[in-house]
């Protein structure tokens, strides 16, 4: 098993009338698990077009019901820019220039949820996009000339 | 203005056959503008002991605590499971709408952007009735 940490702080000196600081750490569990890590992380950086609503992230059996972790960040620059992410026609929210995004990701297969892959599409401009899945396990393809 | 930032650190010496590590910082700002935010509804603290589906953030409000929330524009979400791991089979189930996005288990946490459009609610289930202890936060314009 690895060892993996996920640690955000929060903070503000100006927000609120005094300091405002939150942090937390959580380790990548495999879920149902005391303390086994996540062992399998896929990292992608690419470049989003505009004008479609792509799948970013696929949902498959291997990784159904169980924990995976996935962490967006939108590398742009400019202000305006900004991607909006989905699951399943649901916008969850966009991320601006600099945005990022860490969150749990079930994958559900039932037929209620229909299509838990996580989509992504970028308005104003083209955007860097990189993006990380720790997970529990992969749906491999068998290649087509075995 | 008000400046606020999101500090994220992912690492892991073992996950790979060298240390990865990922660290970046999002300043929070209003949507296309980088004009920090300068409003919060407060870091909740809630504990619950239903396996019932619960509203955490109702988009669209007309009162309530995320009544303010402009839809569509850069509001953030921190949620934490409060919770000890146990036997690891415990676990919340984090929705939007009626979508599930993931499962919170004892001691992790999630931030993610919000469009906060009506009936865009945040809710959650909990995968049994042990009481959970939930912290939670939106930063909004």
């Amino acid at each position: 098993m690895a060892t993996t940490t996920a640690t955000i702080t929060l903070s503000s000196a100006d927000l609120l009338s005094d300091n405002m600081s939150l942090s937390a750490t959580m380790n990548l569990y495999k879920g149902g698990t005391t303390a086994t890590g996540l062992e399998q992380v896929n990292y992608h950086r690419l470049i989003v077009p505009t004008g479609t609503n792509f799948d970013l992230i696929e949902e498959s059996d291997a990784l159904k019901d169980n924990s995976n972790y996935v962490y967006i960040i939108n590398k742009n620059t400019d202000v305006t820019d900004y991607v909006k992410i989905s699951i399943n026609a649901e916008e969850i929210g966009r991320l601006y220039a600099g945005d990022w995004l860490f969150m749990p990701w079930n994958c559900d297969l039932s037929a209620a949820a229909n299509d838990s892959t996580i989509e992504l599409q970028a308005f104003t401009h083209e955007h860097v996009i990189e993006y990380a899945l720790f997970h529990i396990g992969e749906t491999l393809v068998t290649a087509a000339d075995s | 203005m008000a400046t606020t930032t999101a500090t994220i650190t992912i690492a892991s010496s073992d996950i790979a056959d060298n240390s990865f590590s990922v660290s970046n910082t999002s300043t929070l700002t209003t949507a296309g503008t980088d004009t920090g935010i300068t409003e919060t509804t407060g870091l909740g603290r809630k504990k619950f002991a239903s396996g019932s589906n619960i509203v955490l953030l109702d988009g669209g409000l007309t009162s309530g605590i995320a009544a303010d929330v402009t839809a569509d524009k850069s509001a953030k979400v921190y949620i934490k499971n409060h919770n000890d791991r146990g036997n690891g089979t415990k676990y919340v189930t984090i929705l939007l709408a009626a979508v599930e996005i993931g499962r919170l288990y004892g001691g992790d946490w999630m931030f993610i952007p919000w469009c906060a459009a009506s009936g865009k609610d945040i809710e959650f289930t909990a995968s049994d009735a042990t009481e959970t202890t939930l912290e939670y936060t939106c930063f909004y314009e």
